[in-house]
């Protein structure tokens, strides 16, 4: 019953929802508005915003400007200042009190689909987040995307500190050095996987800048095939090259065969000067000695990862 | 630059914008700071160019712009490679960063350009020019570094190159004298100790973004991305694949190409986006050879095998060339009329390809001259291969659906499904080449016997001649006889993800919601050692704006993952145990058939998990110009199925921020993080056992039926109870810090520092006796020393004014990093690792490792705004 409902809904064509504004209120134009918001039709003015509703607008929508995301302002010039009156305009800011559902519709008036297809259902939707909790389309304060900071990284770790902790940590992203932003890996504006990643899994999301290690490789290791999260935080690391835990440790969670030398407590004497003999399983890059090829070998006697 | 759907290079900057940003002056007219819906404090702006002052050519074009450049001094040269891992400061003349514009009002064209970082190396470039609400061109090139060691100590010329040649003073081959070879090798590598090893990624881009039709919008992208340097690779040489291992330089010259080409349409009803994307991944360096500078001495006993010092060189296989392709449909329709809903569908296909040549088992001809592919070539010709080329293809599969309704203005309820799949799509490599028949000299038999697909055959895939080198030859010592753990065929690791469930989101009051969801998700993966995992996941969260001037937002998620039979051995199907089956006669030793991984650990991707999450997040205006933000997470997950491998993992964090803007001319923020996490892991050292038929041990009599199960189980002669050991891996971090802006009138002075904190201790429990003996143990004591890493990091800069165009900004950047790692003891020294200098060494660690750094740099930077 639900798919024929469902169906005759699309074939019947219905309007597309729009939001109820303002009580009924009319249009009044923008120069009534700057007439009072000088200040910040200045910042305003720099705005990719305004450069599109006034020197090119497509529609009737964005020719009102102002209006165009705060609704018609004819009710909020009746009383202005009043409080009470909050209702008649749609606001941006936790101070003007708009219900955050509406001011969402607001936005994807003009924003719907593209990068924002997936934003209903996504994380930061269900955590009731609203467009401007992470924009300010009045000014221009970063260089892209008027956001409420100066840079994207910036703007994320106002809710997300564990990360920008784990940017700061010794083997880390170059997120904090200028060169990698958090968009790079995540749409913050949903997706269709859990932690907002563009890609459709992990692994795709890291071959999208580490595309040597995509391979398919001849041999390839099953962990890695799998998911690069199984020895690597993506974000940073207490440990060389983004490890989970030191190596050899690491790789003897899950390698325990009795031939050979994986399973073997490898302590504190193993180290150069530690006591005992130097043991190369534990120095440098400790099994990457001689599995260098851990990422998948492309020889053909390479089933140990070491050609 | 930033679209958040699709492809990188969302950001064009390096270390140094931060510190230009920070020091702008906001617009002192702007008096009241506002925040977001949750509470937090918009970012004033900073003072820009009223409406109607613009600077105008004739032409009626709008112009303005910036540029900021100095001169930059102090221990700015550093060369740590911890100072300059991600960036390129330097003690010279800097043009930090620069920007020019162009409006016309008429129409709406625009150009924008900005760069900064000129001439060095993480320098970046933009440009920008189209028609407002119309068409964009963006051109970009960005230059990051990477430095991975500055203390690499090179006894080969021809680094960042396919052919590394021994510096002179070192033989390749080695010579009659080990000593004499040792002590060579550490005299080239202390005498070039300085050698950076660093990779450069330059990425040139460009992309085409267009209103097409009413509604339809297009994008066209492509990057092209050169990745040039050279990086410390093991490479394990001699007497079959654990001696005297060299650290090598890897050559890095890759080119990536990125395409990326779509059609977005949205009507407000109707929502569409089709995507393609190309990614072709080339290495121009396909192999590395290395001469080698020791002797591999031939076995006593061994008379076919080439003489001492034949073998002078390794070669690696260097990461292939791919290509990768992907077409992909997004579809949504909203349904106003049926419970105002929606309905989403995406679908995704795509290929990842490698067909790279393949190179021969061997580059010394004369190996295994008693074992020859007489059909097809040697063992050093790709003759003696299954195929010539890889011919790996995977093929990836995506389909996304969603049904949202709202049978009530409160109450939103989604349905969920999805489908994930990567799937080999070609034959797994044979290490065996079925067509070859090897002619031998066997020991065992007199004359040369044709074997067809024999064990010497498969002998030669593993073990000896992966080195290129060792004086062993196949046919000799137990190699003369089958055994049952070589690799005779890769493995192919497909995966089927589905994963579907219901979520609802409830609005208690106007300001409040409650949100739950149920997923299951089933994974199916082949040749892994459960052929089928499924994880039923719970979650409850709840958010409320409505408290006071707080936003609470809470949540907790239960998981539980179970699975099929666990096989700790899954890859007996890969090895010559397929071939020659398990020997049934008493007596023999079968330790290559029945002896694994130990039957009770559980790989932690695999094993049963119970896990709990929990969030916690309050955001608080305590003012109208302080807000102080709190959030709290909690990760505990426990294996319980899992004897041995990983059983535990904990992960808490707790984090705070300030914010402090009473004004314009004011700002101020605090930041404090705390984060801990703990990994428990356990195994069983093997006490190397044969096990022969018919032999007695602790879980029963040795038969070809039982024993693999008596071979690796817990318990038995290989894996004894007193050889268990547990390791506690505990990570504690801490980063704090601060900074403020205030303006003197004119004069802006601004200071941020951070501090980051960084303990790893590794804690072990055993037997004494058991997988550490008496004399150890002393020495071993309870745990490894602590990795540990401590970072400063202070920028003040105080800006002057001159005028209304010009202002010089003084800066002050402290930077430090003490860091102790143990893996990279001692080798500063002692780089040539030899417990007796007579023998080949226990490994030749060419690169020293991370060191501490104490940087002050000064600079003096003029400012331009037009």
């Amino acid at each position: 019953f639900a798919t024929v409902t469902m169906v005759t809904t699309i074939v019947a064509n219905p309007k597309a929802p729009t939001p109820p504004l303002n009580g009924g209120a009319t249009y009044i134009g923008e120069a009534v508005c700057i007439a009072c918001h000088q200040v910040q039709n200045n910042h305003f003015a720099h705005t990719v915003h305004a450069n599109a509703f006034r020197l090119n607008p497509k529609n009737e929508k964005e020719k009102v400007s102002c209006e165009s995301c705060h609704g018609p302002g004819s009710n909020h010039i009746k009383d202005p200042m009043s409080p009470g009156n909050r209702v008649s305009l749609v606001g941006f800011t936790k101070e003007w009190g708009t219900p955050v559902a509406l001011q969402t519709q607001m936005c994807l008036q003009c924003h719907d689909g593209g990068q924002r297809m997936f934003w209903q259902g996504s994380t930061h939707a269900t955590h009731d987040l609203s467009c401007s909790d992470c924009h300010n389309p009045m000014a221009k304060v970063s260089a892209t995307g008027l956001l409420k900071k100066a840079s994207i990284n910036e703007t994320c770790y106002t809710c997300h500190q564990q990360q920008r902790a784990e940017f700061a940590k010794r083997s880390h992203m170059p997120v904090n050095d200028g060169k990698m932003s958090c968009v790079d890996c995540h749409n913050p504006h949903g997706s269709t996987s859990k932690t907002l990643l563009k890609a459709d899994s992990v692994n795709e999301t890291c071959y999208s800048c580490h595309a040597e290690k995509r391979g398919p490789f001849l041999w390839e290791h099953a962990p890695v095939r799998d998911n690069c999260l199984s020895c690597h935080n993506a974000h940073g690391s207490n440990h060389d090259k983004l490890l989970t835990v030191a190596r050899p440790f690491l790789c003897q969670q899950c390698h325990g065969n009795a031939q050979g030398h994986q399973a073997p407590l490898f302590n504190s004497s193993g180290i150069l000067g530690g006591g005992g003999a130097a043991n190369i399983r534990i120095m440098s890059h400790s099994c990457q000695n001689c599995h260098s090829q851990i990422h998948g070998s492309n020889h053909p006697a390479g089933a140990r990862f070491q050609r | 630059l930033a679209d958040s759907a699709v492809g990188t290079s969302t950001v064009l900057g390096n270390a140094m914008t931060a510190s230009n940003n920070a020091a702008t002056p906001r617009d002192p007219e702007w008096q009241k700071p506002k925040h977001t819906p949750t509470g937090q404090m918009f970012e004033l702006p900073p003072a820009v160019t009223k409406p109607g002052e613009a600077k105008k050519f004739a032409n009626g074009w709008e112009y303005s712009g910036s540029i900021e450049f100095g001169y930059i001094g102090g221990d700015a040269d550093e060369r740590s490679a911890q100072f300059r891992t991600y960036s390129d400061p330097g003690n010279d003349a800097h043009l930090n960063t620069f920007n020019f514009k162009l409006r016309q009002p008429k129409t709406g064209h625009y150009v924008e350009l900005n760069g900064g970082g000129a001439a060095r190396d993480d320098q970046y470039y933009g440009v920008e020019f189209g028609r407002v609400n119309d068409w964009k061109v963006k051109l970009y090139y960005s230059e990051i570094p990477h430095v991975f060691t500055d203390r690499y100590g090179r006894i080969w010329n021809g680094v960042g190159s396919g052919n590394l040649t021994l510096l002179p003073g070192l033989t390749a081959g080695g010579t009659a004298n080990t000593a004499a070879d040792n002590a060579a090798v550490l005299a080239a590598a202390l005498a070039n100790q300085n050698t950076t090893l660093a990779l450069g990624r330059e990425r040139l881009g460009a992309r085409l973004d267009v209103n097409l039709w009413t509604n339809w919008k297009g994008y066209l992208s492509y990057a092209v991305e050169k990745r040039n340097g050279a990086r410390p690779l093991g490479s394990v040489w001699g007497a079959g694949g654990g001696t005297a291992p060299i650290e090598v330089p890897e050559p890095i010259e890759y080119d990536t190409e990125d395409i990326l080409a779509g059609l977005m349409f949205a009507d407000g009803l109707t929502a569409l986006n089709v995507r393609f994307s190309a990614s072709l991944f080339k290495n121009n360096i396909d192999t590395l050879t290395f001469q080698e500078p020791y002797r591999i001495a031939p076995p006593a006993g061994v008379t076919t095998t080439p003489a001492a010092g034949a073998y002078t060189q390794g070669t690696l296989d260097l990461t292939p060339s791919n290509t990768a392709y992907n077409l992909r449909a997004e579809f949504t329709r909203k349904l106003p009329d049926f419970h105002r809903g929606y309905f989403s569908a995406v679908v995704s296909a795509g290929e990842w390809r490698q067909d790279d040549n393949l190179i021969p088992y061997t580059s010394i001809p004369v190996v295994l001259t008693n074992v020859t592919t007489n059909a097809n070539g040697g063992w050093n010709t790709v003759g003696a291969l299954s195929r010539r080329s890889a011919d790996q293809k995977i093929g990836t599969r995506l389909a996304d659906l969603t049904l949202s309704l709202n049978p009530s203005d409160a109450l939103n309820v989604k349905l969920k499904g999805r489908f994930n799949e990567t799937k080999n799509a070609n034959d797994p490599y044979l290490a065996v080449n079925p067509n070859a028949v090897y002619v031998d000299a066997d020991a065992a038999a007199a004359g040369n016997q044709t074997r067809g697909l024999t064990f010497d055959g498969v002998t030669g895939v593993w073990g000896r001649l992966i080195n290129d080198a060792s004086g062993n030859a196949v046919l000799l010592g137990a190699n003369a006889n089958p055994n049952g753990n070589t690799p005779i065929k890769a493995p192919t690791f497909d995966s089927k993800q589905h994963r579907f469930g219901p979520t609802a989101d409830y609005r208690l009051t106007k300001s409040s919601t409650l949100n739950a969801s149920l997923e299951r998700e089933v994974i199916e993966r082949t040749q892994r050692e459960r052929a089928k995992t499924w994880e039923d996941r719970a979650k409850i969260g709840y958010v409320n704006r409505g408290l006071g001037d707080s936003t609470l937002r809470v949540s907790y998620e239960y998981e539980q993952r179970r699975g099929s039979e666990y096989r700790a051995s899954t890859f007996d199907g890969l090895f010559s145990s397929a071939i020659f089956p398990m020997p049934t006669t008493a007596g023999t030793n079968v330790s290559s058939w029945a002896v694994r991984t130990n039957t009770g650990m559980r790989a932690f991707d695999l094993s049963d998990r119970n896990r709990h999450k929990g969030n916690l997040r309050v955001d608080t205006m305590v003012r109208p110009g302080l807000d102080v933000g709190v959030s709290l997470q909690a990760t505990d997950a426990r294996h319980p199925d899992a004897a041995y491998g990983r059983s535990r993992q904990v992960l808490r964090s707790a984090n705070l921020d300030v914010s402090y803007q009473p004004n314009p001319s004011q700002s101020g923020y605090l930041f404090f993080s705390q984060q801990f996490g703990r990994i428990v892991q356990s195994t069983i050292a093997s006490a190397n056992a044969n096990l022969t038929i018919g032999l007695v041990t602790p879980l029963g009599t040795v038969t070809p039926a039982n024993a693999i199960a008596l071979g690796a189980g817990p318990g038995g002669l290989a894996f004894p109870l007193i050889n268990a050991w547990t390791a506690r891996n505990e990570e504690r971090s801490q980063v704090f810090g601060g900074g403020f802006r205030q303006d003197f009138k004119s004069v802006s002075l601004n200071a941020d520092y951070s501090r980051s904190i960084g303990r790893s201790r590794i804690a072990y429990d055993y037997t004494v006796g058991g997988a550490i003996n008496a004399a150890t143990a002393p020495i071993a004591g309870s745990r490894m020393p602590d990795l540990a890493t401590d970072v400063d990091y202070l920028d003040v800069g105080v800006r002057v004014p001159l005028s209304a165009s010009w202002a010089v900004r003084l800066v002050y950047r402290y930077q430090a990093e003490k860091i102790r790692d143990w893996h990279y003891y001692g080798l500063a020294t002692t780089p040539v690792v030899a417990g007796n200098v007579a023998n080949l060494p226990t490994g030749a660690l060419l690169d020293a490792g991370p060191t501490n750094y104490r940087v002050d740099w000064y600079g003096a930077m003029v400012q331009l705004k037009f």
